[in-house]
């Protein structure tokens, strides 16, 4: 079993909800040390994702590819275009299949967090998205078990977001108030979280 | 913040739709502004973009003698990657296209992976990045300094020598030499919201002011109390004349933006200052540029930046040039 173009859709489906839920808080998260937008911008963008995930596409790659494009039509923000070149990244992975296997799962974000170093140019401990997908991603390699990959990836994303909230920001925007993000959770980071959380359906809080 | 707007959602689509209303030189593709005839043929293109909130900055400079096009983002966000491929597309006659955007992460982010995207069609570009706010980064990190105003010196340059048929290359260069001879300073006396952020985009007091802040609030090199417009004036002018300028001349250019909010006056009584300081300095001041240029809505504040001319920058500062915002 894996992740089918189906599941994809649902899970999309998911975070466009998690996105609309979580618009103010992300917005709040982002206004300590940002311009308090990242909320508005992620509802934004998985509302046009959500809507682009085609119904008729049973190859995943595909489907990754369609949200891909839409992506990079819908946002031009570095965490958008974070999002577009992971969901491009995916497309490329799993061209011409029909699922992605779980236990490949680990190892395609493993790709997704190298190319979203490479091009948004964060290194690890800089305090952004990269961190907690980094994190998951380790957990999680190797994990064949949809239900534990989910735990695990829960669990190391709560331990991160932990783990960074009393380090600086070290870039974007943050890093120029790097002593005032001491304390605070990355909003980035944040909204991996949220749209992590939202994917199970009882409130794992 | 009070805002004239029907939604957050639509402020940049409902802005861009007015734009193109008012000034029938300029044609809308979704989150791309092109000049109406489109790219010239023989003509090197010059294509830029960055978020919204800063008009005139990026649209207002499409016209002839300046931009082919521009990719425009949400405001203070960088321009999608779509769009800015759209742009290039528009600004291609088949002699190539100059990027020529502010240093920003997300802007380069967003146009790199579009020219490399691009590259597959066979369109050839370029990329020169606007580094002129001098409180951005010391000189020794030049290449870390952000665009601000003085991003369209150099739409004016690169635009005039494309017009006379110089190749990317050329173009590329003039674009290249205004960058490094421009030198801005801003001063924030009050912020700006973006639509639907939860607050402005930073906090200040009444009576203060804060040297060097960004456009979007990137902090600065002081904050204190208000003070006189001549000495705020005199600071700003020291600093950027003393920010090292290779081959500087005795001729510059020089621009008074206003960030939004500051009236004219206030620009007219600061400009007053630093024309008399520039000739107690022996320094000719060619072509002035007084008001909203490069803006962060309705943020008040003000920006000085200072082109240092040759014969060549001065020559292509002074070809005809004309878009909504500039004309010459």
């Amino acid at each position: 079993m894996g992740l089918t173009a189906h599941t994809l859709r649902h899970a999309v489906a998911q975070a466009a909800e998690s996105a609309r839920r979580a618009e103010d808080e992300l917005n709040a998260a982002d206004g300590k040390v940002g311009d308090g937008d990242t909320g508005v911008m992620l509802r934004r963008l998985f509302e046009k994702l959500s809507a682009a995930a085609s119904p008729d596409q049973e190859d995943i790659g595909a489907v990754f590819q369609s949200l891909g494009a839409a992506s990079a039509s819908a946002t031009g923000s570095s965490l958008g275009t974070l999002v577009t070149v992971s969901m491009l990244t995916l497309a490329k992975e799993t061209r011409g299949r029909s699922e992605l296997p779980w236990g490949e799962f680990g190892s395609a974000l493993q790709k997704v967090r190298d190319v979203m170093m490479a091009r948004g140019g964060a290194t690890l401990g800089d305090k952004t998205v990269v961190d907690v997908l980094d994190a998951v991603a380790t957990a999680i390699d190797g994990l064949a078990d949809p239900r534990e990959i989910y735990a695990r990836a829960w669990l190391v994303t709560v331990n991160t977001l932990d783990a960074f909230r009393d380090k600086p920001n070290r870039l974007g925007r943050a890093r120029m108030f790097a002593e005032k993000s001491i304390g605070l959770d990355d909003p980035g980071m944040l909204a991996f979280s949220r749209l992590l959380e939202g994917l199970e359906p009882q409130n794992v809080r | 913040m009070k805002k004239l707007m029907n939604s957050a959602d639509d402020f940049v689509d409902e802005m861009l739709d007015g734009l193109v209303a008012a000034h029938p030189s300029l044609v809308r593709e979704e989150r791309v502004i092109r000049t109406t005839q489109g790219a010239k043929s023989g003509k090197v293109g010059i294509v830029s973009g960055g978020g919204s909130g800063h008009l005139p900055l990026f649209t207002g400079y499409v016209g002839r003698g300046l931009l082919d096009a521009c990719a425009i983002g949400d405001v203070f966000a960088g321009p999608s990657v779509d769009s800015c491929m759209a742009a290039i597309r528009a600004a291609d006659s088949g002699q190539g296209v100059l990027r020529l955007y502010g240093n920003y992460g997300g802007d380069r982010m967003n146009f790199d992976l579009a020219g490399e995207l691009l590259e597959a069609d066979g369109v050839r570009t370029t990329t020169v990045l606007g580094t002129d706010d001098i409180a951005s980064a010391g000189p020794e990190d030049m290449h870390k300094r952000r665009g601000v105003a003085g991003i369209i010196y150099a739409y004016k340059i690169a635009g005039a020598k494309a017009e006379v048929g110089a190749s990317l290359d050329e173009v590329t260069a003039a674009a290249a030499k205004a960058v490094a001879r421009c030198r801005t300073i801003g001063v924030a006396l009050s912020p700006c919201q973006i639509p639907g952020a939860s607050k402005p985009t930073f906090e200040i007091g009444p009576d203060e002011i804060e040297m060097g802040m960004g456009i979007h609030g990137e902090p600065g090199i002081w904050r204190d109390k208000l003070r006189p417009a001549d000495r705020i004036a005199d600071e700003m002018l020291d600093r950027l004349l003393a920010d090292p300028v290779e081959h500087s001349s005795k001729r510059v250019s020089v621009l008074v933006n206003s960030l939004g909010a500051t009236p004219l006056e206030e620009l007219f009584i600061l400009y007053r200052r630093i024309a008399q300081q520039l000739a107690g300095r022996g320094l000719t001041v060619v072509q002035p540029l007084v008001g909203h240029y490069a803006t962060s809505m309705e943020m008040a504040g003000c920006s000085v930046s200072i082109l240092s001319l040759d014969e060549e920058l001065e020559s292509l500062l002074g070809a005809p040039a004309e878009c909504p915002f500039w004309r010459v």
